[in-house]
């Protein structure tokens, strides 16, 4: 009995694993940024003062600005506002 | 540096794709791992990645002298040079201060006064990890298992990897170091299981442990004789399970980290909670501490070799030296001592769970699970009270039935129901998960993770707790 072989086509159409590895991680990370958009600025705000938060800062706010201007992180406010409320909390 | 935390998800996708562009130049690819490595560690005290180097450093010369030294009595000289200066970094930082107190007490009731002086040193974040991570790859040498590295490159990347550094699993040095040798695979990224993995780690960590801790067991262990029997009965339940919710979920996260760049690392639980014996719980708990234990301290003490009295004696020393590895204190050692007498009670009475090979009815399987998780959860209340007093008060308090009113918020209950699933759901589901998202389209493949991550943002709790596992 000899192994059974994928055909060619469907070995050519599947992905390297590390290509799709890497789509996912950046997809979901820039998902994440667009969709959060304060979260980054939030973390870089509280960075110790340096040469690089000082070169991010503005970019990560311009980010914020666009996302929060096309409704982008709307959902997230929505649902955080929702949890809140049925949790009976408050965002410190 | 915490896993959950947007300076990892910067740090890894910084980390990730220069690892694998550095893949076929092995040398040049473990310099940055291990540069990064260090990176990570320096988040806590940027002087303890000294202290990282020079164990590395002089765990690397002693094997080199081990690997060349003939079998006969400088070999073992050096040998137990080796073990004691583990140890004995080990010992200064975090039993010196222990010990010595014990010392102090015993001669003030002996009425001799004695001076000692207290180090006053931060214990480094994973000293205990680091400890054990070298002294295998001592061992293994010793033993003649595994030739000793000739690469120095090579043990800087083993001691520090940063996916296993601060709270394991501890990876055997002849399992990592045979990765080391040539560039990984990328076919061997299973990226279906490394996503569910570091999600799962996720929800498990932010969720359920960050709930559980702040809003009850907390509360409830900081002040035991102002709350009910009934939240204390609760808080011992919540504390067993946010400790395998925190500490499972540092572990699932690494080993999926650690396949996305290439290397494999062991399982390290399977289901403890569903236990039938505390010898079933130590097989599926911790599995890489367990079986670290049983290859360097319980089988050369003897194992079961000499008899059964020798048998009781080498589980009590391994289970109190297991119990006193997580922490210099009476509780770690009772919690320790507790669970060697456990274990000797059951084979003195062959009640070993699901490992015997007579058959068991439903009824005896569910009664042995019933006593094995109540032993399990008392026990965690020594590993989680700040003091023996504070474990006395608790358990004064919990069995004297004093109020039976709680302060768990409906909230803490759903919480803890969530996490319970974790131990419900059957395995097998987990699998076919896998396997659906790794023959999905990419589409899906990206929004699986943006959506559970969304959601888990949107019911975290604000700042995130350590993980307990990095006092250890």
């Amino acid at each position: 009995m000899t192994d059974a072989k994928l055909p060619d086509i469907d070995r050519h159409r599947t992905p390297p694993p590390l290509r799709t590895a890497a789509i996912v991680i950046y997809a979901t990370l820039a998902l994440l940024v667009a969709a959060i958009p304060q979260s980054l600025t939030n973390w870089l705000r509280e960075m110790k003062s340096s040469e690089l938060q000082e070169k991010l800062l503005p970019g990560a706010e311009r980010l914020q600005l666009l996302s929060e201007r096309a409704g982008f992180s709307t959902p997230y406010r929505r649902c955080r506002e929702l949890f809140l409320a049925l949790k009976g909390s408050e965002d410190n | 540096m915490l896993f959950p935390t947007i300076e990892f998800a910067v740090f890894f996708g910084l980390v990730f794709p220069i690892t694998w562009l550095l893949n076929a130049h092995n040398t040049w690819k473990k310099l940055f791992l291990v540069a990064a490595s260090y990176y990570f560690y320096a988040f806590w005290r940027v002087e303890f990645t000294f202290l990282l180097f020079l164990s590395s450093l002089v765990n690397y010369l002693l094997a080199l002298g081990l690997g060349r030294l003939k079998d006969g009595t400088p070999r073992l000289i050096l040998f137990w040079l080796a073990v004691a200066a583990n140890l004995g970094v080990l010992g200064y930082f975090k039993y010196y201060n222990f010990f010595a107190a014990q010392f102090v007490n015993a001669m003030d009731t002996a009425g001799i006064r004695v001076e000692v002086r207290f180090i006053e040193v931060a214990l480094p974040v994973a000293i205990s990890f680091l400890t054990f991570h070298a002294l295998s790859y001592i061992i293994d040498v010793y033993r003649r298992a595994i030739q000793p590295s000739k690469s120095l490159l090579d043990i800087l990347l083993y001691i520090s990897f940063f996916p296993h550094l601060i709270a394991g699993p501890i990876v055997r040095a002849n399992k990592f170091l045979v990765q080391t040798e040539t560039p990984r695979n990328p076919s061997d990224i299973r990226l279906g299981q490394s996503v569910f993995l570091i999600l799962g780690g996720l929800f498990k960590k932010v969720i359920i442990a960050n709930y559980l801790s702040t809003e009850f067991v907390d509360p409830v262990f900081r002040d035991p004789l102002n709350h009910s029997s009934l939240d204390l009965v609760f808080g011992m339940y919540a504390y067993a399970l946010q400790i395998y919710c925190d500490f499972s979920a540092y572990t699932d996260i690494a080993i999926g980290i650690a396949n996305l760049l290439g290397y494999e690392f062991p399982q390290n639980f399977n289901y403890p909670y569903r236990a039938t014996s505390v010898q079933d719980f130590w097989r599926r708990w911790h599995m890489s501490l367990s079986s670290w234990l049983r290859d360097y301290l319980y089988l050369p003490l003897g194992g079961n070799r000499f008899g059964e009295l020798m048998t009781y004696r080498n589980i009590m020393v391994t289970m109190a030296l297991g119990g006193l590895w997580h922490g210099a204190s009476w509780n770690f050692l009772i919690w320790g001592l507790l669970h060697g007498a456990a274990l000797v009670t059951e084979r003195i009475f062959g009640l070993t769970g699901s490992g015997s090979s007579s058959p068991r009815s439903p009824i005896r399987g569910a009664l042995s699970w019933f006593f094995t998780i109540h032993f399990v959860c008392l026990t965690w209340v020594f590993f989680r009270a700040p003091t023996l007093d504070a474990s006395l008060d608790y358990f004064s308090t919990m069995f004297s039935g004093t109020g039976w009113g709680t302060t768990a918020t409906p909230f803490i209950v759903l919480i803890f129901i969530l996490g319970a699933l974790s131990h419900i759901i059957p395995p097998r589901w987990f699998e076919t998960l896998e396997t659906r998202y790794d023959t999905a389209s990419l589409p899906v493949k990206v929004m699986l993770p943006f959506a559970t991550i969304f959601l888990i943002a949107v019911a975290a709790p604000d700042g995130i707790a350590p993980f307990i596992y990095f006092q250890f």
